[in-house]
């Protein structure tokens, strides 16, 4: 009898794609969570250089190693790689990686967004960095109309930074609904929105914002490129209103201003709350904050205009957003801090990181108070004293907030911890550099009156040590940061091991392996409190030691 | 960055304000921080208190911080709107029949400010004003935008084409009062300086009558020219 079998035929295997194929294409949101990490960690290094240029130059009096149009350059191009290739994909990149796993997601709810959102950035960046084959943008960090109109800026540097930009931003907004679906559709059961971690929250909080900013400055930018390619008359004088550029794009600065602090503080209570073994002092409190200073601090967007010819009341008005700011930030660092209190402190890298964090923000942000009073304002604009108060707040919230997340979630991503003894080094590195760098430009600008974005000041005007010591720093702080740079890529291969669950977090990106499968989670529990990780431990713990019970083991069965 | 107008000293002391106001929330932050991390760090094998906090002692501390931000709010307004008002002249200034400042126009252009005077004189780069006289400049621009700087006197404001912005100070004491243009406007943003000159109501009188005579000889001398049938 000869019976048919099923015959089961296979050609060999499909061919293997090599590595960098599979990562380029992939849809996965850790895959790209990755990509959009290591590159802004690439281009901090690229804003860096820009930045040592710049204060190598400011580092004399009356120097003449930049001309006047390459220090332009150099600041139109850090500005732009800090603000929309370094601060902004880190924050998303961490969220985009790590929110749907804390939510217990087996994926995002879009991925294709994703995909595209990071095609976007990465088109931005290209943009961005093929202008320096012809001709950057001239125009500064924001450059403000009507300089940026053809008129003034003959060549295409500014129609190159708009459109970079603007890729980059809708691949931001991309991302952003890509997390808001994902956050709002695909939690696990039990996940409801009072028990999402609050660094899942804080994603949620800057997709919002993102969704709202992104937009208007897409709208600006576009009106520019018209202004410029097709003779419009949106921001040029005669017919345009050069004030409606900045109402526009200083909505949107101001806006990623507060993401990139959401973001740091997010990540920090996240780190707060492992590493002192205690829950968050007052999650809602925390919770609530986050939004508040979305919407005060977008709203705040007039701070930036001053001095500009708008009615005493709008200066008011921006004044009292930037108050009201003092509560929302206040509540949180008042949490933060309050949540180490009675804990057992682990000092590891992550939180020695995010303890400088919460110091440089709360010194960058209370003196950012001082420019909120509108008479002081008169005063300190566009100083030293402006550019110090705004790289403490950033530089502790991006660099040392984003670095403190690195070395946390770095586990999770590889398997393996970043050196331990390296991180230490470059942490105290990076706090002599960050005050040597700063501190300096506060006295300058507050004492003298330093200008900002001058490509040279002049000896007569009592600023020579400031700057001098100013440029040291710079160079201290760079070195400082470079060396967990180099930490990050050396541990990735030879870091020590470090488990699925190294800092005993408490939200459930720690219940799944290190780095996670692709489907991110073989079974998923029921979420029944906001410590879903603390739970599961605890039931384990509970069923081993029941198990132990010699008594009842170890009887033989008779 | 000594103060040298009414609206300056306000400006000054609001400045304190501020600093004190920074002062004391970074020292209360950071000592806190890292007394707390000093106090707390690595007791091996210590188990940690699971205490959270109830709503009361948020909205306590929220409330403190409302106070505070509404204090430096009111503050804020009641010195900004001092600084800003148009001083009235002093005893040792310009004799006005009217209570209105000297108003002299103040144009911004790439890379250079230009001031005209009420009689029709002219002069760059610097302006020559009467002390102890309240001035009033209108900002205008050409071309982008400028910002007009003098620490000493006022501060800043921006000159934007198509609006017109005001200055107002009083200036105290004779002498001469610079300031570095303050938003980037083009290659030689960073050269881009003015001068305030402040002398006695004569030497002012004196010289704006100079000034626009030496102005209309220059340009009699080039109608002159022309008629002539010379290319001056």
């Amino acid at each position: 009898m000869s019976s048919q079998r099923p015959e089961l035929v296979i050609d060999g295997f499909p061919k293997q794609r090599p590595g960098w194929a599979k990562l380029a294409t992939s849809a996965d949101h850790k895959d790209i969570g990755r990509i959009l990490i290591t590159s802004s960690l690439g281009f901090l290094f690229i804003a860096l250089v820009e930045l040592l240029l710049m204060r190598l130059q400011l580092a004399i009096p009356e120097n003449t190693f930049l001309s006047p149009v390459t220090f332009s350059r150099m600041l139109s191009s850090y500005g732009a790689t800090a603000v929309f290739l370094t601060a902004i994909p880190l924050a998303l990149g961490f969220f985009y990686y790590v929110a749907p796993l804390q939510i217990g997601a087996r994926g995002t709810a879009l991925p294709r967004h994703g995909q595209i959102g990071l095609g976007l950035y990465v088109a931005g960046a290209t943009v961005l960095y093929a202008t320096f084959l012809f001709t950057p943008s001239e125009g500064g960090v924001n450059p403000l109309a009507p300089l940026s109109e053809l008129a003034f800026l003959a060549n295409n540097g500014i129609d190159a930074w708009a459109t970079a930009t603007g890729l980059a931003t809708l691949g931001f907004v991309l991302i952003a609904i890509d997390l808001l679906t994902t956050l709002r559709k695909t939690r696990a059961p039990g996940m409801a929105w009072r028990r999402l971690p609050v660094f899942a929250w804080a994603a949620t909080v800057s997709s919002w914002l993102m969704l709202f900013i992104g937009p208007v400055l897409l709208a600006a930018l576009t009106m520019l490129l018209i202004d410029r390619n097709y003779d419009g008359i949106f921001f040029a004088d005669g017919g345009g209103a050069p004030l409606l550029w900045q109402h526009l794009s200083w909505i949107f600065f101001s806006g990623s201003y507060m993401l990139i602090l959401i973001f740091a503080f997010g990540a920090i209570a996240e780190i707060f709350s492992a590493f002192s073994g205690k829950p968050l002092f007052n999650r809602g409190a925390v919770m609530g904050s986050l939004v508040a200073i979305a919407v005060l601090g977008t709203l705040a967007w007039m701070q930036n205009m001053l001095t500009a010819p708008i009615g005493v009341g709008w200066m008011y008005f921006a004044m009292t957003m930037s108050l009201a700011l003092l509560v929302p930030f206040g509540l949180v660092l008042f949490n933060l801090i309050a949540t180490l209190s009675g804990g057992v402190l682990r000092m590891r890298a992550p939180l020695l990181f995010a303890v400088g964090a919460v110091s440089f923000v709360s010194i960058g942000l209370a003196s950012e108070l001082m420019h909120s009073l509108v008479g002081a304002a008169w005063e300190l604009k566009n100083t030293t004293d402006a550019t110090a108060a705004t790289h403490f707040a950033l530089v502790g919230g991006a660099v040392f907030g984003g670095f403190a997340a690195l070395h946390y979630w770095f586990p999770k991503m590889t398997g393996r911890t970043m050196g331990e003894s390296l991180a230490r080094i470059s942490f105290w590195t990076m706090v002599a550099g960050i005050l040597l760098a700063f501190v300096p430009l506060f006295l300058a600008g507050s004492e003298q009156g330093q200008v900002i974005d001058a490509y040279k000041f002049f000896g007569s005007s009592g600023v020579d040590a400031y700057n001098l010591i100013a440029s040291i720093g710079t160079l201290v702080l760079a070195a400082g940061i470079v060396m967990t740079i180099v930490n990050a890529i050396a541990s990735r291969e030879n870091g020590p091991e470090a488990g699925h669950d190294p800092w005993g977090g408490d939200s459930l990106e720690w219940f799944t392996l290190s780095p996670p499968e692709p489907h991110n989670f073989d079974v998923l529990p029921d979420v029944r409190s906001d410590r879903p990780m603390r739970d599961i431990r605890a039931a384990i713990a509970h069923r081993t030691s029941r198990d132990e019970q010699p008594d009842r083991e170890q009887q033989p069965v008779a | 960055m000594a103060p040298h107008s009414p609206g300056t000293d306000q400006i000054d002391t609001l400045l304190w304000i501020g600093f004190f106001a920074a002062a004391i929330l970074i020292v209360v932050v950071n000592v806190a921080l890292l007394a707390i991390v000093r106090k707390h760090r690595g007791e091996r094998g210590a188990e940690p208190r699971q205490v959270s906090s109830g709503r009361g002692l948020q909205f306590r501390v929220g409330g403190g911080l409302v106070l505070f931000a509404a204090v430096l709010l009111v503050v804020g307004v009641i010195f900004t709107d001092k600084a800003r008002e148009a001083p009235a002249n002093g005893p040792q200034g310009l004799e006005s029949k009217t209570a209105a400042p000297l108003t002299i126009e103040a144009t911004g252009q790439q890379w250079l400010w230009r001031y005209d005077y009420p009689n029709g004189a002219f002069s760059y780069y610097k302006v020559v004003v009467p002390v102890d006289t309240a001035v009033e400049l209108e900002l205008h621009s050409t071309d982008v935008i400028h910002t007009w700087n003098v620490p000493s006197l006022f501060g800043k404001r921006d000159a934007v084409p198509g609006k017109t912005n005001r200055v107002v100070f009083r200036a105290d004491e004779e002498g001469v009062y610079e300031g570095n243009a303050a938003t980037l406007s083009g290659q030689a943003y960073a050269s881009m300086r003015t001068a305030v000159e402040v002398v006695s109501p004569e030497a002012y009188e004196a010289f704006v009558k100079q000034q626009k005579g030496e102005i209309e000889e220059a340009q009699n001398r080039v109608v002159e020219l022309i008629e002539n049938g010379e290319t001056p």
